[in-house]
């Protein structure tokens, strides 16, 4: 019974040490070459799976070296950190220990934190679900906060609502331009939800960006396209229910092009180095980015290796013949992941 | 089948300590009928709707009758397509509704839109953290059915995410929030 038990652990210990290999793949020369070139380029921070149980956040240098827990809170769950613009700073949220993050709700969950871009010096911001969906203003000076009643610029200093906009249909996944003049998000639009809608942050016009199972958008660093998740209907794979692709827009809803896809898996996260020569996405097998488990692994690839297709994917390469297939380097397990080219400082 | 047996060993206790008062014991012919006729109720109850017993209900409880700001009965005139089988992903689904009696509030026309949360679930099951304090105890959507509803609108002062409107070419007006959905049976 003693070596039965010993075989079944030896089995269970074996599989969980495949699966940790499996999330960091070997590197060919393509992509030790991205990883080369990637090394010293800022930080990434991203939620993750901590040796705690719980959700903390993570640093690492874009090709995956000098990883470190920056928060290691084993009562409360921590994810989409998001730097400010000058990389001084991020906020994320903060949930209970033992709250599920969910992939579409996470901005309404749990409390703001405002700390340093290292993690250190944490400060909790209003109450429970209060400054929902908060994203950052081109000079940090404020948020913009995506509310049951609209769009709500907030005077970090003060807390006052300086200005408020009709959200328009907007419900999730909101981010304010980096040059301030749009918000792209989320939305019911004409009837039909989870389109990426632009709304300009003046007027407080919208406009479809992409209709049809598309969410998560975040945008370039020109302010004037906009990255994006999208699950393309007709897709036979997935018993029909399709695999989650990252795309591209125009900010007018025009010019859609194909940034990464693979048959067998979801790409979430999609979110741009501070020059836009890099993207960052999650690659997972279940749908929704792997906030309710342990994340997903986290990729990087170069722009202008895109539109790439990995593996197989006999199916999407049917619907795009011609792809780069550029390299793609995997780094860890997480979600939402952002990126800083501004140094925050030596590994602890 | 788990339900089934759960039922039936509460309803076999029940008959027991009705004869007894204390535990249950050997069973007469006439507890076998009462089991039978119990069982039965419950097979109704739990495998198809609430009401299949034929027992008229206006749908009133305390809730219905004091959540949102308009409450009315209703016949659901259709459902316009299927729902969308996206299990990891939460939605209102709109539905027309012709108005057949206004209990408060204020209801303009005799046909409403009105949106409810997560449509493929059990009202007393839909709520959660984008949808709180909704509920009610109709189990599921079917055409020709009546509802008695507690409403709010508009709905963006009350609901923020995905909607499935497939009557946005058609109607441009008010699209009702359902904040709580009683099964009415005539």
């Amino acid at each position: 019974m003693a070596s039965k038990t010993a075989w079944v652990l030896g089995l269970i210990l074996g599989a969980g040490l495949s699966a940790a290999f499996a999330a960091e793949p070997p590197r060919d020369e393509r992509t030790a070459g991205l990883a080369r070139e990637v090394r010293d380029k800022g930080w990434i921070a991203y939620g993750g799976r901590s040796t705690n149980g719980t959700w903390d956040l993570f640093l690492t240098r874009p090709d995956g070296s000098q990883r470190r827990n920056i928060t290691n809170t084993p009562d409360f769950e921590e994810g989409a950190p998001r730097f400010s613009p000058d990389g001084k700073k991020m906020l994320y949220r903060r949930t209970p220990k033992g709250t599920e993050i969910s992939h579409d709700n996470w901005g309404f969950q749990g409390r703001l934190v405002i700390a340093n871009a290292d993690g250190s010096d944490p400060k909790v911001s209003g109450a429970e679900k209060e400054y929902p969906w908060a994203s950052w203003s081109p000079d940090g000076r404020e948020i913009a906060c995506l509310t049951l009643k609209g769009i709500d610029f907030v005077d970090l200093a003060t807390k006052k609502v300086l200005r408020r906009l009709p959200r328009r249909g907007m419900f999730q996944q909101m981010f304010w331009s980096p040059d301030g003049k749009w918000f792209c998000g989320a939305a019911d639009y004409i009837g039909d939800v989870w389109t990426i809608a632009r709304i300009n942050a003046a007027s407080g016009e919208l406009n479809a960006v992409h209709m049809f199972q598309s969410c998560t958008p975040d945008w370039f660093p020109d302010s004037r396209h906009i990255i994006f998740s999208s699950r393309p209907p007709n897709q036979p794979g997935g018993n029909g229910y399709g695999w989650t692709q990252l795309w591209m827009a125009d900010g007018e809803g025009k010019d859609w092009r194909l940034v990464y896809g693979e048959d067998g898996r979801h790409v979430y996260g999609g979110a741009l180095s501070p020059d836009g020569k890099y993207v960052l996405f999650s690659r997972g097998l279940v749908d929704g980015g792997g906030s309710e488990s342990s994340g997903a692994p986290l990729c990087v690839m170069r722009m202008s290796d895109a539109p790439t297709i990995a593996g197989p994917s006999k199916d999407l390469r049917k619907v795009h013949p011609s792809t780069k297939d550029g390299p793609v380097l995997q780094f860890g397990e997480g979600w939402e992941p952002c990126w800083t080219y501004a140094e925050i400082g030596a590994a602890k | 089948m788990t339900w089934l047996s759960k039922d039936f060993r509460s309803l076999r206790d029940f008959g027991s300590l009705r004869r007894t008062g204390t535990c249950p014991r050997k069973r007469g012919h006439g507890t076998r009928l009462v089991l039978a006729c119990l069982l039965a109720g419950a097979c109704c109850v739990s495998c198809g709707r609430q009401g299949d017993s034929g027992e008229a209900d206006t749908g009133e409880d305390a809730e219905v009758t004091t959540r949102g700001s308009c409450e009315v009965t209703a016949q659901l005139l259709e459902l316009r397509g299927t729902f969308p089988d996206l299990p990891n992903y939460h939605y209102a689904f709109v539905m027309k509704y012709k108005v057949l009696q206004v209990h408060r509030g204020k209801i303009d026309g005799d046909t409403i839109y009105v949106a409810h949360y997560d449509p493929h679930k059990p009202r007393a099951a839909a709520a959660d953290v984008r949808a709180e304090g909704i509920g009610g105890n109709l189990r599921q959507f079917e055409a020709g059915d009546e509802h008695r509803m507690a409403l709010e609108a508009p709905i963006d002062d009350y609901y923020m995410g995905g909607m499935i409107n497939r009557y946005f070419k058609e109607w441009k007006g008010p699209i009702y929030w359902a904040v709580w959905t009683n099964r009415v049976v005539r």
